[in-house]
């Protein structure tokens, strides 16, 4: 059983006490961001990854990583105390946390939450650990035409399961790809797209984009609608925690189902940790013997989100250590910083960089029990974050954003860059363009350039290359369903409401 | 919000024919080593104008509803963004003199004063110990140089 070596090596490098601090720190830190409203999990990686540089990479991958894990335990604080999601993914944290938190039990709310997001990680890691080793090994086997097929059908997920306007996501996936070309030729490495912009020859940094459209972006629409936080106060009690545990059993079923699904819906990139909680709130809903009872305080509402949630978030890192294709936009960042630390994501990382990929598992496990045990104690601290004025946190985020777009490049430059992404994001965010496809792509689109050429070249031009691999032959049939699945959600909608006569009921 | 919608798929759509243009310089079909440099731009740039086309049609043959007369930018908005972004623009633009520690100091006395309405012995401790703070983290812990400015540079190097 190699994967337990593996796993125990892994674990030996997450317990160095340098990595036990770098992961205490990142966890505090992505608690803190996720706390907070306006920084997320997105930019809170993206503000960090230039402390990093220095770092090696093993310990950068779990500073980044504890942040992510730290902000998606985070999210569920502001969504039990304040009815303010910290996190898209803990909205459905507060249609139950909240009324339990003002029923007078928030103690109990806070419990729940952070157990089942313990609970849903721990699974999901569990299913990491067996899946990422096959899944890599099938990757290796993979010529361009496979890399390209897997490519599309990562960008098909935006489209089939990102829930959007098909239009605007297929525009903003070519968008991402598009100006991932600007800049100069991958392959023969002469500039082109520039314009005749000197600048813009070292090309367009994603870093920089991802800050400017999610860090700005976001205290732009912060600022716009006006902020107030009334909240609950927040204290886990030793009686809180015997309570809510003596319950947990209970939840078996749909905390087992919350973490499979949310694992599997995070591994997707079209989707992630969002969708992933609201679907399990529905399930669980839809399971429940009184479905009469959520949204106004049952302890399952907060169950079934939170699990789904933390699960999905470590499902999104799945396609990014084995295929180099980011799950989530807060993982397409972190894939950003391996090339930042000399590393060249994809299946070989399992054979050239061992501790790299284990040090990266095994502080899964490390990272989430201390997590736990973290945010359990520490929630009055942590709630406090709140009452930081907001007028002292939107500078200090414009200029954290600013210090984190600057030292990528260390061009002024990079600093109109981010800045003009913020006012695009905002706008973009406005008109409902959704900005996860275009992250993605942009992180993608060498790789996706590449394997295209590639596979052509190996074919002297001829596209039937594609339909002649089983492989890809099975990637491009589900990236056409997916493509197609707007367009039949649609058609099954309109035979649904032809069938029924009062249209106002559906 | 339906004119906003209209002019950022009008927009997006000149965006993606400029990007056709600057693609058509170089080779776009087949080169004796495979596909030339401007045979992936080229297409995408084509795909993004297609899209682009299709939202700015939709978004002028749709039918008008009520929250189209909505301005895109609602008129008490207009201040509080302002506020945020004018002063950006400003410090970015004088970053070669004030830098990111001054400058970002600078930022947050402006901001805590003009929107958070702190007395000043407040706004001048919290805008002078959160750049001191970042100085230490990036400058002395993570040796990452940020933009000093000429300005800091004087006063700590005499440069």
């Amino acid at each position: 059983m190699s994967v337990f070596n593996d796993l125990l090596f892994g674990l030996s490098v997450a317990l160095t006490p340098t990595n036990m601090v770098i992961a205490v720190v990142g966890l505090i830190l992505g608690t803190a961001i996720g706390v907070l409203p306006g920084l997320g999990g997105t930019n809170g990686v993206a503000l960090l990854l230039p402390l990093t540089f220095t770092l090696q990479p093993t310990s950068a991958i779990i500073l980044l990583a504890s942040v992510y894990w730290g902000a998606i335990f985070g999210g569920a604080i502001t969504s039990i105390l304040f009815n303010i999601p910290g996190e898209p993914w803990s909205v459905a944290t507060t249609f139950d946390g909240y009324p339990l938190a003002k029923q007078g039990k928030p103690g109990l709310a806070l419990t729940a939450a952070f157990t089942s997001s313990f609970i849903g990680a721990l699974v999901a890691i569990v299913l990491f650990t067996f899946f990422a080793p096959p899944l890599a090994e099938l990757a290796l086997k993979f010529g361009p035409p496979e890399n390209f097929a897997v490519l599309l059908l990562a960008f098909s997920t935006f489209t089939g399961l990102g829930g959007g306007k098909p239009s605007k996501t297929i525009l903003m996936t070519l968008l991402g790809l598009l100006l991932s070309t600007v800049g100069f030729d991958i392959i023969t490495g002469s500039p082109r797209m520039n314009f005749g912009l000197v600048p813009l020859q070292s090309g367009i940094n994603f870093i920089v984009i991802a800050i400017g459209l999610f860090g700005l972006g976001e205290i732009f629409l912060t600022v716009e609608e006006g902020l107030r936080l009334e909240g609950v106060k927040g204290r886990i009690s030793f009686r809180d925690l015997l309570e809510t545990w003596k319950m947990f059993p209970s939840y078996l079923v749909t905390i087992i189902r919350s973490a499979i699904m949310g694992f599997w819906i995070g591994v997707l990139p079209g989707t992630g940790a969002t969708p992933a909680s609201f679907m399990s709130y529905g399930l669980a809903k839809q399971f429940s013997k009184h479905p009469e009872r959520f949204g106004k305080g049952e302890v399952e509402g907060v169950v079934a989100p939170e699990t789904a949630a933390h699960a999905a978030g470590i499902g999104a890192l799945l396609p990014m250590l084995t295929l180099g294709i980011p799950g989530s936009p807060t993982a397409a960042v972190m894939l950003a910083g391996f090339f930042i630390w000399g590393l060249n994501p994809g299946p070989l990382l399992f054979a050239t960089n061992r501790d790299f990929v284990w040090g990266l598992i095994g502080s899964m496990y490390v990272a989430n029990v201390i997590g736990v045990i973290l945010v359990l104690t520490l929630v009055p601290a942590f709630a406090a974050i709140n009452r930081v004025p907001f007028s002292i946190l939107a500078p200090l985020i414009v200029i954290m954003s600013s210090i984190g777009a600057y030292a990528t490049n260390n061009q002024i430059l990079d600093l109109w860059l981010m800045l003009g992404s913020g006012v695009v994001g905002y706008i973009f965010k406005k008109l409902n363009y959704p900005l996860a496809p275009l992250v993605v792509a942009l992180v993608l689109g060498d790789m996706t350039e590449q394997a295209l050429r590639q596979s052509l070249i190996m074919f002297q031009g001829n596209p039937a290359v594609f339909l002649q691999r089983p492989i890809t032959i099975l990637f491009l049939a589900a990236t056409a369903l997916l493509f197609a699945l707007p367009a039949i959600r649609e058609y099954g909608n309109r035979r649904r409401q032809a069938r029924t006569p009062q249209p106002d009921a559906a | 919000m339906r004119k906003a919608e209209t002019a950022v798929a009008a927009l997006l759509t000149l965006f993606a024919l400029g990007m056709i243009r600057e693609a058509t310089k170089l080779s776009v079909g087949w080169t004796g080593i495979g596909p030339g440099s401007g045979f992936f731009p080229f297409w995408l740039s084509v795909g993004v104008a297609v899209t682009g086309m299709i939202i700015l049609t939709q978004s002028l043959r749709a039918p008008r509803r009520v929250e189209d007369s909505e301005p895109f930018i609602p008129q008490r908005a207009w201040k509080p963004l302002l506020i945020v972004l004018l002063p950006m623009v400003t410090v970015i633009a004088l970053m070669k003199w004030l830098g990111i520690y001054i400058g970002g100091g600078l930022y947050l006395a402006g901001y805590m004063r003009l929107v958070g309405r702190f007395r000043w012995p407040m706004v001048a401790l919290i805008s002078v110990l959160i750049p001191v703070v970042l100085f230490f983290i990036f400058e002395k812990w993570f040796l990452l140089p940020l933009p000093k400015g000429s300005l800091l540079e004087t006063l700590l190097y005499g440069r």
